[in-house]
């Protein structure tokens, strides 16, 4: 079943010098039980989609969207109140940074707690509950891998290492049994050995609990190793969707192409010290984005038609938005 | 070839209070020896909180090691006598958006490092400059730029031209590579290859990213709680880690 379907999603900030479409058309598919992977550049508007879905972007923002369903549900037609209900029922994100993004103030187990929903003590007589409530915390501990549950409730964001946070922001993220868990650079703050970890258990909620996940990150080779199906933003417009396989083999748009390129983990015949495929120029600014497709000016194949942003067009289930896409390789080379 | 760089028994310690009267010892490194020649790259591995950080910061003489030796060309060399070592090892940090004064231009953060370590006249500083300028890629008004006006592969660029404006033999990049964007990342990556082939500079790479390491270091360090559990050249150490904690690191690359 069609669990998340966006249609056209824009994200403006009204400015001074006019308004700024930070995300431009962006369409957004998500089955359950899925493992979806949202690259992009930092400033593509990875972030901004992820607070959008949680309903957490700032009021200035301005929402646009032919369709933004959740299970059948247009949740920007919804009242305010129903459709935080909604998300805070069925959605959990886990956020960058993750010392950062919890209170500093207070003891582990106090926000673990806190986390827990109500309906999930539901039976329990109210003189139990808050026994209950903390063994539920411990064994959210135990369920992400963290065996000295004892001191780690007890102790304070800032005495814990980044691993052993992001660890309790997942524990936080599963305790209400979420249908959707959005990973927003879940990694960048994390060495390899853990991350390889939190990605293991990523994949078992995912498999155990049928949970879907969008996976936000920077980082073509471990979203590549880790999902079903791809997203690439590019400035804010979506260049190229479809299964991730299929898109890092046979990639139609320049900058997938490029991306694809320029790690040297896909490339296996790349000789040693040899130099790196890249895009010349750099990432334009917000303020500063090039008209039709904003790849034009650092795209090696532009041409005059480049100035229309082009139309989204599909092939099975590979979409792509480039004027004049790549040949599919083996028909062509 | 002689050694470029060679560093013999390093051991640094910090001191940590714990209590109100006692202190804690920990031994950040202990018995570091290694050694770089000319125009190849050293990776370091290893998790946070190994010590790697803190063998830069030993190098370019931001501390002080407890023992140990540190030679350069056979010449024992005081890192923390800054006139003469800061030619010839030079330091990249982390984050270029946090690590350049925001009220300099970038052609003043240039002078002034100029002005510190050499006797060029103003003339000779402004050549320069803008030769390091567009050796980089970058243009000569970039010099009249603000840090904030940059974009961030920009400015790690940027970041790189301070470092390599006085020649140096030996770049410590730390963790230069893991903030910036991938399409980015290949340019920058150019960028030192590039360098690296022209003028025989020797890289020390810190860093988490396995695949790159395997592209660009000649040899590798593995360091494990300040100690090295595996040192040789890149290929032997990914094909046939000997240490366990070795091991698990390049599997994690692979399984992850």
């Amino acid at each position: 079943m069609q669990l998340l379907d966006i249609r056209n999603l824009t994200l403006e900030l009204q400015t001074p010098d006019g308004a700024i479409r930070a995300v431009d058309r962006v369409n957004l598919t998500l089955k359950e039980g899925e493992v979806r992977g949202l690259v992009g550049e930092s400033g593509s508007g990875k972030s901004l989609i992820a607070k959008a879905i949680m309903g957490v972007l700032h009021e200035r923002w301005r929402i646009t969207a032919d369709r933004f369903h959740w299970c059948g549900e247009d949740l920007l037609r919804l009242p305010y109140q129903k459709q935080r209900q909604i998300i805070s029922r069925d959605i959990a994100m886990i956020y960058q940074e993750p010392s950062r993004s919890m209170d500093p103030t207070a003891p582990i187990g106090e926000q673990l707690a806190e986390s827990i929903p109500d309906h999930l003590l539901q039976g329990v007589s109210w003189w139990q509950r808050s026994y209950f409530r903390r063994k539920k915390a411990e064994a959210l501990l135990h369920k992400v891998g963290i065996r000295d549950h004892k001191a780690v409730l007890s102790s304070y964001p800032y005495q814990l290492s980044e691993g052993v946070c992001q660890k309790i922001s997942i524990a936080m993220a599963i305790a209400k049994d979420p249908k959707l868990l959005i990973a927003d650079e879940p990694t960048t703050a994390l060495e390899s050995t853990t991350q390889s970890q939190l990605f293991r258990m990523l994949a078992s909620f995912n498999q155990l609990r049928g949970m879907s996940v969008l996976l936000i990150s920077h980082e073509l080779e471990t979203v590549a190793r880790n999902t079903d199906t791809l997203s690439v933003l590019y400035c804010g417009q979506l260049v190229e969707a479809g299964e991730t396989k299929d898109v890092l083999q046979s990639p139609r748009h320049h900058y997938t192409d490029a991306l694809v390129r320029s790690v040297p983990e896909f490339q296996p015949d790349l000789g040693f010290k040899q130099p790196l495929y890249a895009l010349p120029g750099s990432i334009p600014t917000l303020q500063h984005l090039p008209i039709g497709c904003r790849l034009g000016p650092r795209c090696p194949n532009a041409r005059k038609e480049c100035v229309k942003t082009p139309v989204p067009e599909r092939q099975q289930n590979h979409h792509y938005s480039c004027h004049f896409p790549l040949q599919q390789r083996g028909s062509d080379e | 070839m002689s050694k470029l760089l060679e560093v013999k028994a390093l051991s640094k310690s910090y001191q940590k209070a714990s209590g109100l009267f006692k202190s804690e010892k920990i031994q950040a490194l202990q018995d570091i020896s290694f050694s770089l020649n000319a125009g190849e790259t050293l990776a370091i591995l290893g998790e946070n909180g190994s010590g790697k950080s803190t063998l830069a910061k030993l190098l370019v003489g931001i501390e002080q090691p407890d023992s140990g030796e540190i030679f350069y060309a056979g010449q024992p060399l005081n890192c923390q006598d800054y006139g003469k070592t800061n030619h010839l090892i030079r330091y990249i940090f982390q984050d270029p958006a946090r690590s350049l004064n925001p009220n300099q231009k970038i052609s003043e953060i240039l002078h002034a490092v100029l002005t510190y370590s050499t006797v060029l006249t103003f003339e000779q500083r402004e050549q320069k400059i803008s030769q390091i300028l567009r050796q980089l890629g970058l243009l000569k008004e970039h010099g009249n730029y603000y840090p904030h006006m940059f974009s961030g592969g920009q400015l790690q660029r940027v970041a790189l031209a301070r470092a390599l404006i006085l020649d140096p033999k030996i770049l410590i990049l730390d963790e230069a590579l893991t903030a910036i964007d991938p399409s980015l990342r290949a340019q920058i990556v150019n960028v030192l290859l590039e360098l690296q082939q022209d003028t025989g500079i020797a890289f020390l790479l810190i860093t988490n990213q396995l695949r790159l390491v395997q592209h660009v270091a000649d040899q590798t360090l593995i360091l494990h709680r300040g100690q090295i559990t595996d040192y040789g050249t890149t290929t032997t150490i990914f094909s046939a880690p000997e240490h366990d904690y070795s091991r698990r690191l390049i599997n994690s690359a692979q399984w992850n």
